[in-house]
C-alpha cells in the first residue's frame, strides 16, 4: 500500500510538471493541446539517447533539448506566423505520435538500466516537481518578469504599447515550456515506466491539459489536481488494493478519464464560477498581430 | 528580403480562391512526401524504389487497389465526421471513440440476434445489414453528442473531452472483447465474434456498397452546406458565434447537432471496418490501428479546408499512402511504424502550409515615387 | 535630454511641415505646430481632418513622409512608440489600453524601466500615491481594473504616462466618454498638470466648449493643413466651428413631428445581470409608441447595452416584463423576437452585426434564413435574397461592386449602411439601435439619422441608445438618461436639455431654476 502511495507521487510529479509547462506557456497567451506529443518526443528519444549511451544525464537533456525544440516550433506557427494555435498543437501531437511510433519501435522494450535511486522512498523529480510548483509561483506573481508574462497573456495590444516585446516573451514562454514537457517525457520513460511501447504516454499529455483548465492557471492548486490525478491513475491500476474483484481492469482503467470529464463539468458550472471565478488569461489562443 | 532589385514580401490575402486553396493544399502534399522521402534514406532506401513499391501496391494492384478503396472509405467518413463540427469552429478529435462505439453498437445487434453463441445462424441481411448500419451510426451519435452537449452546456474545451472519451471508449472495447467480455470470441482470441456470413456486406466491383454510401455523405453534407437552412446556421456560427447568436441562431443546438452527426458518421466507419470489409467481418485484435486510422480523418478535413467534396481525391490519396505504407514496409524490410510516420510528417506540413491560406508572398518592384492605390501600411 | 532646463514659454515639441500620405489621400499637409513648457494645447478637427494621423507621428506610431520633429529644440526621429516614451512623450488613447485583469499599481508599473526584477510594489505604491494626489487624482491602487468606471480608467492611463515621466501629454478626446462632473474633475488636473510645467495636448473633434473652457491655445485643422491658430482669449465656438468646416455648424436635424400610435414596447421593473454578477440594470420601466424615438443617454457601462441586449433577447432578465405589441416577450428567444417584428442594430457591426468572411447576400441572410418568403422546406433560395441584396444596395446607397462581396471590405459606414437596409427590410415594429453612428463620419452620421426619422415617420417604435447627448437630445420625443442602472428620471423631448440630463447622466440631480 505505501509502494502505491509513493508510485501515486512519482505519477502525479509527471503530471504536474507537463501542466505546470502548459501553464506557463497558456499565462503568455499560447494554447499547446499537443502536449501528447512533446512528452512523446521527450520520452521516445530521452529514452533513446540514454539507452544508447548508458547515461541518464544525456536522457534528460535530450529529451529537454528536443522539448525545447518542439516548443520553438509551435512557437514559430503561432506567434511569427500568426497561425491557429490548436491546430498547430494538433500538428504537434501527431506528428509525435507518428514519428516516434517510428523512430522507437527499434527499442521497444525495457531500459535495460539499473533504476534511478529514489530519495527518502520517491523519486528525485518529486522533489523538483515541488521546487519547480514554488518557482514558477514566484516568478509569475513577484516579479517584473512575470508581470510582464501574466499581461501578453491578458492583453498583448497593451503590453507592446507599454514597451513590452509580446513575441519575446511569448518565445520564452513557449521554449521553456517545451523544455518542461520534454522533461516530463523524459521522467516518465527514464524513471516512472522504463519500458518503451509505441504511443506509451497514454493520454497523460491530455489530462495535463485537463489538469491547466481545473487549476485555473493556479500553480498551488495545479500541485493539488496533480497529485489527485496520480492517486487516480494508480488506482485505476490497481483497483485490487481498494476495491477488489469489481470489475475488470479494463474498465477500471477507464475511471481516470470519466473522473477528468467530472471534474471539468464542475469546474465550469456557473455554480463553480461564481464561487472561485475564473481567471482564464484573456489572449489566451488568439493570434497577435503588431499594428 | 530583397532579391535583386524586386522585393519579397509577406501580404495578407484579400481572398482565397478555390484555385489557390488547392494549389496550396497540393504543394502541402508534394512537401510532405518529399520530407517523407527521408524515412526511406534513412532505411537505406532510394526514395524512388519507395513511393515505387507504394503506388504500385495501392493503386496498380489486384490485392492492393481493394485495400486502398477500403481504407479510402473509411477515412472519407472520418473526415466527413470532422468536417461538420469544423464549420461550426469546433474540433471533433473524437472520432475514434466515436467510431468505437459505434462497432460496439453493430456488434450489439448481432449479440441481441444471439451470434454470438450460434456463428452459423443466418439473419436476414434486408434486416440485419440496415440494423447493424442504424445501431453504429446511433451509437456513435450518442458518444458524439456526449461531447457536444458537454461543450455546448458547459463551455468545457472540446478537445480534452473527446480525447477523454477516446480512451474511455478504447478500453471499453478491450473490455467487451477480450477476457471474457460479453463480445468476445468463443474460440477466445481477443477479438470479437465472427459477423455471420449472411451478413457479410454485399459488393459493388469488388468493394463493399458502403462506399455509395460514404460518397453519398459526402455529396450530402456539400449540399447541406450550400443551400441549407442549416447548413447556413453552422457556417454562420463558425464565422462568428457572436454574430450567429445575434441574428437569432441557437449555439448549444448547433453544437449538440453537429458533435452528434460527426459521431453518427463516425460510428457508421467502424460498421464499414468491421462488418463490410472482406477479410475482417468482426472487431479485429488490433481495432486500435483502426482508431488510429480516424486521424486521417483531421488531416483530410483541414486539406480539404472543410470541403466534404475536395476531400474526395485527399482520402484517396492517404488510402493508397498508408495502405502502400504498410505494404512497403514489409516488402523492403524496413522498422514498424512507416505509415504512422507518414502521418505525422502529413500533418506538420499541413500545419506549416497553414499560413499560406492567409498569407501571400508578393514581388514588388521598387518605385521612386510612391504608387497610386498601393497599400503602404 | 533634462527638461528642467526649460521654462515656461520655451518650445518643447514642434512640429515643422510634417506631411504624411496614404493610398488616395493627403491626411497631413505641411502641418507646423508647437507646443510650449506648461501649455495646454488644443488640437480641433472633425473626423478626416488628419488628427488622429498627426497625433501618431506625434507619438512615434507613424513616420512622416516629410518634415522633421523637434524635442526641446533638438531633431528627433522615433521609429517607434518607445523611443516616443522614453523622451517623456506621454499618450493617452481614446479607447482604453489597460489590462483589466491586472489592479491599478500592476497597470501603471508595467513595462517601466524603474520597476525592477523583483517587484516592489510597496515602493511603487508610494510613488504613484504622491504622483496622483498632487494632480488631484482619486484612484485605489489595489483595485481591480475592471471594477473601474471609464473616467477612473482614464485616470489611471494618465498616471501611467506621468509616472512614465511624461513632459507632454497627448490625450486623444479626453471627455468623450466622461460625464460631466467627471469632465470638470479631469480638467482641474489638467490644469495643475500645466501649473506644473506639464504641456498637455487634447485632440478633440467637436467639444467646443471643452477646448474653450480649458486651454491656452488651439490650433484647428481641415483636410490636413492648418486653417487657425488661435490664442483661446479671443475665440469663439462660432470662429472655432467656422476653421473647422469652412462653414457655422448647426445640427441641422428637422425634428419631426408624428401623431402618436398606440404603445408597442411596454417595459415594466425590468432589470438584468451583468458577466460579472452584479445587476447590470434594475427595475428599468418605460414605454414606446408607434412613431416615437425613445434616447437612452449615458456614459458607457451604465447598464444601457445590456438592457438593449435583454430586450433583443440576448441578455436573460431576471425580474420584470416586456411586452410587444401587447405580447408577453419577457422570455422569448432573440429568433422569436425577430420573428415578431424587433429588429436590433447592435453597436458592434464588425464583431457582432455582420460576418466579416461571408458575401454581402450572405449577411442579409443573418435576417432572413428564417423567413417563410426566401426558404422552402429547410432550403434557403439564395438567389431570390441576392435580389433582395441588390435591391438594398441601390436603395441605400451602398459602396461596393455588388452582393457577392465579402462584408469585411467594406467600410464602416457603409457596413453601417448594410445593417440598417437589412433590418429595415424586414419593417420590424420595434427598432433598437445602440450606438448606431459610433465610427461613423459626419456624412455617414447623418444618413443614419435621417433614417432613424424616417422610420419613425413609418411608424416604427424606436429605442436609441446614444453616447452623444446631442445626437440624443435632437432625434428622441422622449428622453431618459441612465445612471448606474436605473432610469433617473424620463423627460419629454422639449424638456431635456443639455445641462439637466448631462446631470442626470453622472447621477446629480440638477439644480432646478
Amino acid at each position: 500500500m505505501a509502494e502505491l502511495f509513493y508510485r501515486s507521487l512519482d505519477a502525479s510529479m509527471i503530471f504536474v510538471i507537463a501542466a505546470l509547462a502548459e501553464l506557463i506557456g497558456q499565462r503568455s497567451g499560447i494554447l499547446n493541446v499537443g502536449i501528447e506529443g512533446v512528452m512523446l518526443f521527450g520520452a521516445t528519444l530521452g529514452f533513446i539517447a540514454a539507452q544508447t549511451t548508458g547515461d541518464y544525464m544525456i536522457g534528460f537533456l535530450v529529451a529537454m533539448a528536443i522539448g525545447g525544440a518542439i516548443g520553438l516550433l509551435h512557437g514559430l506557427f503561432s506567434i511569427k506566423l500568426g497561425g491557429d494555435q490548436v491546430v498547430s498543437g494538433m500538428g504537434i501531437w501527431i506528428l509525435g505520435f507518428g514519428l516516434t511510433t517510428y523512430i522507437g519501435n527499434p527499442y521497444t522494450g525495457p531500459l535495460g538500466m539499473d533504476r534511478i535511486p529514489k530519495i527518502g522512498g520517491l523519486s528525485p523529480f518529486f522533489y523538483i516537481g515541488i521546487a519547480l510548483i514554488i518557482v514558477v509561483w514566484f516568478v509569475l506573481q513577484k516579479t517584473s518578469l512575470g508581470l510582464k508574462i501574466r499581461s501578453v497573456g491578458e492583453n498583448p495590444a497593451v503590453a507592446e504599447v507599454s514597451g513590452i516585446n509580446v513575441s519575446k516573451i511569448r518565445f520564452l514562454c513557449v521554449t521553456v515550456s517545451g523544455v518542461l514537457m520534454g522533461l516530463a517525457g523524459g521522467i516518465y520513460a527514464l524513471d516512472y515506466n522504463p519500458v518503451w511501447s509505441y504511443n506509451f504516454i497514454m493520454g497523460w499529455g491530455f489530462i495535463a491539459l485537463a489538469l491547466v483548465f481545473f487549476s485555473m492557471w493556479n500553480p498551488v492548486i495545479l500541485l493539488g489536481g496533480s497529485v489527485l490525478f496520480g492517486a487516480l491513475w494508480q488506482f485505476a491500476l490497481n483497483p485490487q488494493f481498494v476495491l477488489p474483484g469489481i470489475m475488470s481492469r479494463y474498465l477500471w482503467r477507464m475511471v481516470p478519464f470519466v473522473i477528468t470529464i467530472l471534474v471539468l463539468l464542475v469546474i465550469s458550472t456557473k455554480w463553480f464560477k461564481t464561487k472561485w471565478g475564473a481567471a482564464k488569461p484573456e489572449a489566451l489562443g488568439l493570434p497577435y498581430k503588431k499594428e | 528580403m530583397k532579391i535583386g532589385s524586386y522585393e519579397l514580401k509577406l501580404e495578407k490575402r484579400e481572398h482565397l480562391t478555390r484555385l489557390k486553396a488547392t494549389l496550396i493544399s497540393t504543394f502541402s502534399i508534394i512537401c510532405a512526401l518529399l520530407l517523407f522521402s527521408l524515412i526511406f534514406v534513412n532505411a537505406g532506401i532510394s526514395p524512388i524504389t519507395g513511393f515505387q513499391e507504394i503506388f504500385s501496391f495501392a493503386f496498380a494492384n489486384r490485392h492492393g487497389l481493394p485495400l486502398t478503396i477500403n481504407r479510402s472509405i473509411f477515412i472519407l467518413l472520418c473526415t466527413s465526421a470532422f468536417i461538420i463540427p469544423f464549420r461550426a469552429g469546433l474540433w471533433n478529435i473524437g472520432m475514434a471513440g466515436q467510431m468505437y462505439a459505434g462497432a460496439l453498437g453493430a456488434f450489439a445487434v448481432l449479440y441481441a440476434f444471439g451470434a454470438r453463441v450460434d456463428p452459423g445462424m443466418y439473419i436476414s441481411p434486408f434486416i440485419g445489414i440496415p440494423l447493424m448500419m442504424l445501431a453504429s451510426g446511433i451509437a456513435g451519435g450518442v458518444i458524439g453528442a456526449i461531447a457536444g452537449y458537454i461543450k455546448g452546456r458547459f463551455n468545457v474545451n472540446e478537445i480534452v473531452i473527446t480525447m477523454m472519451i477516446n480512451f474511455i471508449a478504447f478500453w471499453l472495447v478491450s473490455f467487451m472483447i477480450k477476457e471474457g467480455g460479453p463480445f468476445m470470441n468463443p474460440v477466445g482470441r481477443s477479438e470479437s465474434f465472427d459477423l455471420p456470413v449472411s451478413l457479410r456486406a454485399p459488393l459493388v466491383m469488388g468493394v463493399p456498397f458502403t462506399l455509395i454510401v460514404a460518397l453519398l455523405i459526402s455529396f450530402t453534407l456539400h449540399w447541406v452546406f450550400s443551400k441549407t437552412r442549416i447548413g447556413y446556421q453552422i457556417k454562420a456560427y463558425g464565422l462568428n458565434p457572436a454574430a450567429a447568436k445575434y441574428a437569432g441562431m441557437n449555439p448549444f443546438k448547433i453544437t449538440l447537432m453537429v458533435f452528434a452527426a460527426g459521431g453518427a458518421i463516425a460510428g457508421l466507419a467502424a460498421y464499414h471496418m468491421f462488418a463490410a470489409v472482406p477479410g475482417v467481418y468482426k472487431i479485429a485484435r488490433n481495432y486500435v490501428d483502426f482508431g488510429d486510422l480516424t486521424f486521417y480523418g483531421i488531416i483530410s478535413g483541414l486539406i480539404a479546408n472543410g470541403n466534404p467534396l475536395a476531400a474526395i481525391p485527399i482520402v484517396l490519396l492517404f488510402g493508397g499512402l498508408t495502405n502502400g505504407g504498410r505494404f512497403a514496409q514489409g516488402r523492403l524490410e524496413m522498422g514498424f511504424g512507416v505509415d504512422f510516420a507518414l502521418l505525422g510528417i502529413m500533418m506538420i506540413t499541413m500545419v506549416a502550409f497553414q499560413f499560406f491560406y492567409r498569407y501571400k508572398i508578393v514581388w514588388i518592384k521598387p518605385n521612386k515615387e510612391i504608387p497610386d492605390g498601393r497599400v503602404i501600411l | 535630454m533634462s527638461l528642467d532646463t526649460l521654462m515656461r514659454g520655451d518650445s518643447v515639441l514642434e512640429a515643422r511641415g510634417i506631411t504624411k500620405r496614404f493610398p488616395g489621400v493627403l491626411a497631413n499637409d505641411a502641418i507646423n505646430f508647437n507646443i510650449k513648457v506648461g501649455e495646454i494645447h488644443a488640437v480641433l478637427g472633425e473626423n478626416g481632418a488628419g488628427k488622429t494621423t498627426l497625433m501618431n507621428i506625434l507619438f512615434g506610431m507613424y513616420q512622416p513622409d516629410e518634415g522633421e520633429l523637434f524635442f526641446n529644440g533638438k531633431k528627433v526621429d522615433f521609429k517607434s512608440p518607445l523611443d516616443a516614451i522614453k523622451l517623456g512623450i506621454g499618450m493617452v488613447h481614446q479607447k482604453r489600453k489597460l489590462i483589466t485583469a491586472h489592479n491599478v499599481i500592476e497597470n501603471i508599473i508595467l513595462g517601466h524601466p524603474l520597476a525592477g526584477t523583483i517587484l516592489n510594489i510597496n515602493r511603487a505604491k508610494e510613488d504613484v500615491s504622491k504622483l496622483s494626489e498632487q494632480y488631484g487624482f482619486k484612484i485605489d491602487l489595489m483595485a481591480k481594473v475592471w471594477q473601474l468606471s471609464e473616467g477612473q480608467k482614464q485616470s489611471v492611463e494618465i498616471i501611467k504616462a506621468l509616472y512614465r515621466g511624461a513632459k507632454v501629454l497627448i490625450l486623444d478626446e479626453p471627455t468623450s466618454a466622461l460625464s460631466p462632473p467627471e469632465t470638470k474633475s479631469l480638467l482641474a488636473s489638467i490644469k495643475s498638470m500645466s501649473n506644473s510645467n506639464l504641456a498637455v495636448v487634447p485632440f478633440i473633434t467637436h467639444k467646443l466648449p471643452i477646448v474653450l473652457a480649458i486651454s491656452d491655445t488651439v490650433t484647428v485643422l481641415r483636410r490636413g493643413k492648418v486653417t487657425a491658430h488661435f490664442e483661446t482669449k479671443g475665440a469663439t465656438e462660432k470662429s472655432l466651428a467656422r476653421s473647422m468646416v469652412g462653414r457655422d455648424v448647426i445640427n441641422d436635424l428637422e425634428r419631426v413631428q408624428v401623431g402618436r400610435g398606440k404603445p408597442i414596447l411596454q417595459v415594466n421593473t425590468l432589470s438584468a445581470r451583468s458577466e460579472k454578477g452584479p445587476l447590470a440594470f434594475k427595475g428599468v420601466s418605460f414605454t414606446i409608441h408607434e412613431g416615437e424615438i425613445f434616447g437612452i443617454t449615458g456614459v458607457s457601462g451604465n447598464g444601457q447595452e445590456e438592457l438593449a441586449e435583454a430586450l433583443a433577447g440576448l441578455r436573460k432578465v431576471v425580474g420584470g416584463s416586456v411586452f410587444l405589441d401587447g405580447q408577453d416577450i419577457t422570455n422569448s428567444s432573440c429568433l422569436e423576437r425577430w420573428q415578431k417584428g424587433v429588429g436590433y442594430i447592435p453597436a458592434e457591426r464588425n464583431d457582432v452585426g455582420s460576418i466579416g468572411d461571408f458575401s454581402l447576400t450572405e449577411n442579409v441572410a443573418m435576417n432572413y434564413f428564417y423567413d417563410d418568403q426566401y426558404t422552402t422546406g429547410g432550403i434557403i433560395r439564395y438567389n431570390e435574397l441576392r435580389t433582395l441584396t441588390e435591391d438594398l444596395i441601390s436603395e441605400y446607397g451602398v459602396a461596393t461592386p455588388g452582393p457577392d462581396t465579402t462584408a469585411k471590405s467594406l467600410s464602416g459606414g457603409n457596413l453601417q449602411k448594410l445593417i440598417l437596409a437589412r433590418v429595415f427590410a424586414r419593417k420590424p415594429r420595434l427598432i433598437i439601435a445602440c450606438l448606431p453612428t459610433q465610427g461613423l463620419d459626419v456624412g455617414a452620421s447623418e444618413f443614419v439619422q435621417n433614417k432613424l426619422l424616417q422610420a419613425k415617420k413609418d411608424g416604427a417604435a424606436i429605442l436609441l441608445i446614444s453616447g452623444d447627448i446631442e445626437e440624443a437630445l435632437s432625434l428622441s420625443d422622449w428622453v431618459a438618461p441612465i445612471y448606474e442602472g436605473e432610469f433617473k428620471d424620463i423627460f419629454a423631448g422639449e424638456d431635456a436639455t443639455l445641462e439637466i440630463v448631462g446631470a442626470w447622466m453622472a447621477g446629480v440631480k440638477p439644480k432646478v431654476d
